[in-house]
């Protein structure tokens, strides 16, 4: 056997090898309820913020707790903890994917990543709003 | 609605654009079919007059790609709201320079631009291939049938079947929602809704983003060029004749692709969007994959020049190349990564159509080769554990593993797609997965090693000699480099004091390691120009790319194990106290209150105010003054001032969009950038006393800082707004006061019982805080005592600031100049070869 072909065959096994252990290292998306049992665990979570209930950021007395309550897939509603300032455009978010770990009933994230309807979405509304009046 | 004569409409732009679309695509189809004849014709003339054809159809189609480019480009500059493109991407308020970045900010827009570069290369392909024009150009033709196809916007509606081939992009507002009643008036363009177009996005608004598009997109569009010489050898039989050719435009497309990413990775550095120059985003590393297995097929390809080795690799580098190019097209554009990355284009509801462009490319270019594999000359004889050939190889495979992981990853969403479609999940009742939870690490502690090996092998294999080398001599000429480079490397690990030990013992060795690596790479390639190539630079092309690549991996090194946070809440005693959570992780906001000095690392920094920018009204400017001083009363060893700016409730976005400002050295990089701001006319209203009961001893905590009750005192200490009575029993609470600015200030709110029956208190107050206390009960069973405090909370002007060091990020600047210098003599070196 050339020498390549073993290169090949080596370099072919170790990556095998390396993606079944990357595998292993990719988190999941969960619901809190199924968070909960792992907790400590760094898992993601799909959910829309729950306008409901308070938002709170307040920069005066902490600029890096801001806390609010998302409404996850299974429709259970969880308080949310990021330790950051609130992001721009928080409230128009439509879709909230969170980064982070389940701590005593509260979810600790250390990443919000945000979908927000396109605004061009929103002028369409405006001009069906426009229509009533 | 078909009556209706609308007022004020400028139609014939895009019109004009329209038709050239449709021309281009028809064009760009009469080209591939010509020069696909012409390439399969036998007699010599009817050759000649399909590629005549061919020739002209792709003229015809570079100029109507150009009026398209035009059409579009005048639609946004005139401010035509009445075009969906121009609204969605462009405002009037906008500077002259940021035009061109709404083009390229949409899909289409983006298309279009790819398409340009694919004309210009291909006029210029058409006068310099003479034998390979017709099978190149035949493919170049056919790529842009399909790009020339997603800007069409044709509905094909046939029985059972309905689709939208393409997004228009001189599509207007009233035809993309007919049905909405303000298009019932004919003089709709009145409205305020179409006075304003919605304008680009705010992070997009940076010079860089006017340059960094239009060179990754020549660098995509440039990639096609070696894929279609190497299909266009399979094609024509002709296996190894292509090389030579293709070399030059090889190395082109690797270094203006790599100069495309780099700017990209400057744009996110400077606007910090990504919190860094590289985050490991599925955006980024979409681009970089594609780099990474050009830079492998170079290798190859000089192995194969050199050696008649790796030609078949050769031939895979380039294809997968290609094919990555158009699969990063995908992940970016069909909203794939959805829930994986921000930073991906909107989805336009194409994915369907760019499958097709994926597929119609990959499969047919990986069937040749598999097909034409046999006939593929090889050498027999196997290379020499010495020889350069091999080791290039090597090297190859180490970037093509390196490729694969990143690759891997950021597939994720893909992976769940495939295992949903093939019933895998419901089989083995998986669930979705996710990225990793911490992406960086994820992506650097295997790179890294990779990272490492291909370090030593850029530093060594140039001291290898094609077919064989005579043992002994490499390792007398690597001895005095590598010893340099130990020796660097020990003095950068103790004078630069590397100790990144976040992630355990065994990173920081990984570090080391991968610190020799590029130290290695840089100092044996400087000493193989002066030794080997005795200093002539005119064929020291690839070393200097070397020693580029060398300082990149460096720079990075250095500026990431090193990356430091300013703005860390400095407060320790507070830790954990706001909120029971927010000790536990990194707090790397900091609030300023105006005009008040905070301790950041060795600055004090004080945010002075604010004003509106005057280039651009939506844009605010914060004033921040930095002093460096040992403390508070020291002298000031150095002052200076940063205007970050952030773009202000813009458009009836709550919140703001940040743009740092930053301070430049040549060892280090100073950012700041405001991360929150009060709310405008939101009047907070003083809030009420707060209780405490306390014992001597305890501290209590407020908002700027806390207090400690130090001692009770009876009699009082003199105070001004207590006048003792013969008969009070007054007792005074001494408090001391610490600041969040490490101030000190001595508080002694009073109580006094007044003619053994009537209590009062006299309260004391910290003016520049608008804080009060008040003494108002004593406790005696439980030896404590009632102390009440407010804070007047507004009005309070402040800002919440990021602030950040990069050490050493000039390294990794200076590293990409100089590797791009290396790529441009190497290409000068090889046109003037052939």
């Amino acid at each position: 056997m050339k020498k390549t072909s073993i290169i090949l065959l080596v370099v072919i096994a170790a990556c095998v090898a390396g993606m079944v252990m990357m595998v292993g290292d990719f988190s999941t998306y969960e619901t809190f309820a199924t968070a909960r049992k792992k907790e400590g665990k760094q898992i993601h979570v799909i959910g829309a913020l729950d306008k409901g209930k308070e938002v709170i950021y307040d920069p005066a007395k902490d600029a890096n707790y801001f806390s609010f309550f998302m409404k996850d897939k299974s429709g259970e509603v969880t308080k949310v903890i990021f330790n950051g300032t609130r992001p721009t455009d928080f409230d128009k978010s439509t879709e909230l994917v969170l980064t982070g770990s389940m701590k005593g009933g509260e979810f600790h994230c250390t990443k919000i990543l945000m979908k927000c309807p396109s605004k061009y979405k929103d002028e369409q509304t405006t001009y069906s709003a426009n229509k009533n009046s | 609605m078909e009556n209706i004569k609308y007022i004020g409409e400028h139609l014939l732009p895009g019109q004009l654009g329209h038709f050239f679309s449709i021309l281009a695509f028809v064009a760009s189809t009469v080209a591939a079919i010509a020069y696909f004849n012409s390439v399969r014709a036998k007699e010599e003339l009817k050759k000649a007059s399909w590629l005549k054809m061919g020739r002209w159809a792709f003229i015809i189609q570079a100029i109507s790609v150009f009026a398209v480019f035009g059409s579009l480009y005048y639609i946004i500059s005139n401010h035509y709201f009445e075009y969906k493109y121009a609204w969605q991407h462009s405002s009037r308020d906008m500077e002259m320079k940021y035009l061109l970045s709404c083009f390229w900010e949409g899909q289409e827009g983006s298309f279009i631009l790819w398409s340009m570069w694919h004309s210009i290369l291909g006029l210029i392909l058409i006068n310099t291939t003479k034998k390979w024009e017709a099978p190149v150009m035949a493919i170049l033709a056919f790529a842009q049938i399909c790009l020339a196809s997603m800007v069409l916007g044709i509905y094909i509606d046939l029985p059972g079947f309905e689709y939208r081939l393409g997004s228009n992009p001189f599509i207007l507002m009233r035809q993309d929602a007919p049905d909405s009643p303000i298009f019932q008036n004919p003089n709709y363009l009145q409205f305020k809704q179409f006075a304003e177009g919605r304008g680009l996005n705010e992070l997009l608004r940076n010079y860089w983003m006017v340059i960094h598009p239009p060179v990754l997109f020549l660098g995509f569009a440039s990639v096609i060029v070696p894929f279609a010489f190497a299909v266009a050898g399979l094609w024509t039989k002709q296996y190894g004749d292509w090389v030579k050719p293709a070399m030059p435009w090889t190395l082109f497309a690797t270094m203006v692709l790599g100069t495309g990413i780099m700017m990209g990775a400057a744009w996110a550095y400077e606007s910090l969007t990504f919190g860094g120059y590289w985050a490991w985003d599925p955006v980024e590393n979409a681009s970089l994959v594609p780099w990474l297995t050009l830079v492998a097929a170079i290798h190859t390809m000089l192995a194969y020049r050199s050696s008649g080795h790796a030609l078949r690799s050769t031939f895979f580098f380039l294809i997968i190349s290609f094919v990555l190019i158009l699969y990063s097209t995908f992940l970016t554009r069909s909203g794939v990564l959805g829930q994986t990355s921000v930073h991906s284009f909107t989805d336009l509801g194409m994915s369907g159509q760019l499958l097709i462009y994926m597929g119609i490319f990959t499969i047919p270019a990986f069937w040749l080769l598999i097909r034409r594999n046999k006939h593929i000359p090889k050498i027999q004889k196997e290379e020499s554990s010495y020889s350069r050939e091999f080791w290039l190889f090597v090297g190859a495979l180490i970037l093509m593993v390196s490729a694969i992981q990143v690759t891997f990853t950021t597939s994720i969403p893909v992976w769940n797609k495939l295992l949903a479609l093939f019933g895998l999940k419901k089989l083995f009742n998986l669930e979705d997965f996710a990225p990793p939870a911490n992406p960086v690490f994820h992506y650097n502690q295997i790179q890294i090693w990779l990272a490492t090996v291909i370090g030593l092998l850029t530093a060594v294999v140039q001291y290898l000699k094609y077919k064989d080398t005579p043992k002994g001599t490499v390792l007398k000429k690597l001895a005095v480099p590598t010893l340099v480079s130990l020796l660097i490397t020990i003095l950068i690990g103790w004078f630069g004091k590397i100790d990144f030990i976040k992630y355990g013992a065994g990173f920081l060795v990984a570090i080391f390691i991968m610190l020799f690596a590029s130290v290695y790479a840089v100092v044996a390639n400087s000493w193989y120009i002066m030794t080997a190539l005795k200093g002539k630079m005119k064929s020291a092309g690839a070393s200097v790319a070397h020693i580029g690549f060398g300082l990149v991996l460096l720079g990075v090194l250095i500026s990431s194990s090193k990356m430091e946070i300013l703005s860390i809440d400095s407060m320790g005693m507070l830790t954990g106290y706001f909120t029971k959570e927010s000790g536990q992780n990194s707090r790397e906001n900091i609030m300023l209150p105006k005009g008040m000095p905070v301790q950041m690392g060795p600055y004090f920094v004080t945010y002075r105010g604010d004003s509106v920018g005057t280039a651009d009204r939506s844009k605010t400017f914060f004033v921040m003054d930095y002093e460096r001083k040992e403390h508070m009363e020291a002298d000031v060893k150095e002052r200076f001032t940063l205007y970050p700016d952030a773009f202000m409730e813009v458009r009836g976005q709550e919140g703001i969009t940040p743009n740092p400002d930053s301070k430049h050295y040549l060892t280090k990089d100073i950012f700041t950038y405001i991360t929150a701001v009060p709310k405008k006319g939101v009047v907070t209203d003083t809030l009420p006393y707060t209780p405490h009961i306390v014992k001597q001893g305890d501290t209590i905590f407020f908002s700027r800082g806390f207090m400690v009750l130090t001692g009770l005192k009876t009699p009082p200490v003199q105070h001004n707004n207590y006048q003792p009575e013969p008969g009070d029993i007054a007792v005074g609470a001494q408090i001391q006061v610490h600041t969040r600015d490490n101030r000190e200030f001595r508080l002694q709110p009073i109580y006094f019982i007044r003619d053994s029956s009537f209590q009062s208190n006299v309260p004391d107050t910290l003016g520049q805080f608008s804080m009060a206390v008040r003494f108002t009960r004593i406790l005696p069973n439980e030896n404590k005592v009632e102390l009440e405090v407010k804070e007047s909370r507004e009005p309070m002007d402040y800002v919440v600031m990021k602030a950040l060091v990069f050490p050493y990020i000039n390294v990794l600047w200076i590293g990409i100049l100089v590797m791009i210098a290396g790529f441009i003599m190497s290409i000068r070196q090889r046109f003037r070869r052939s």
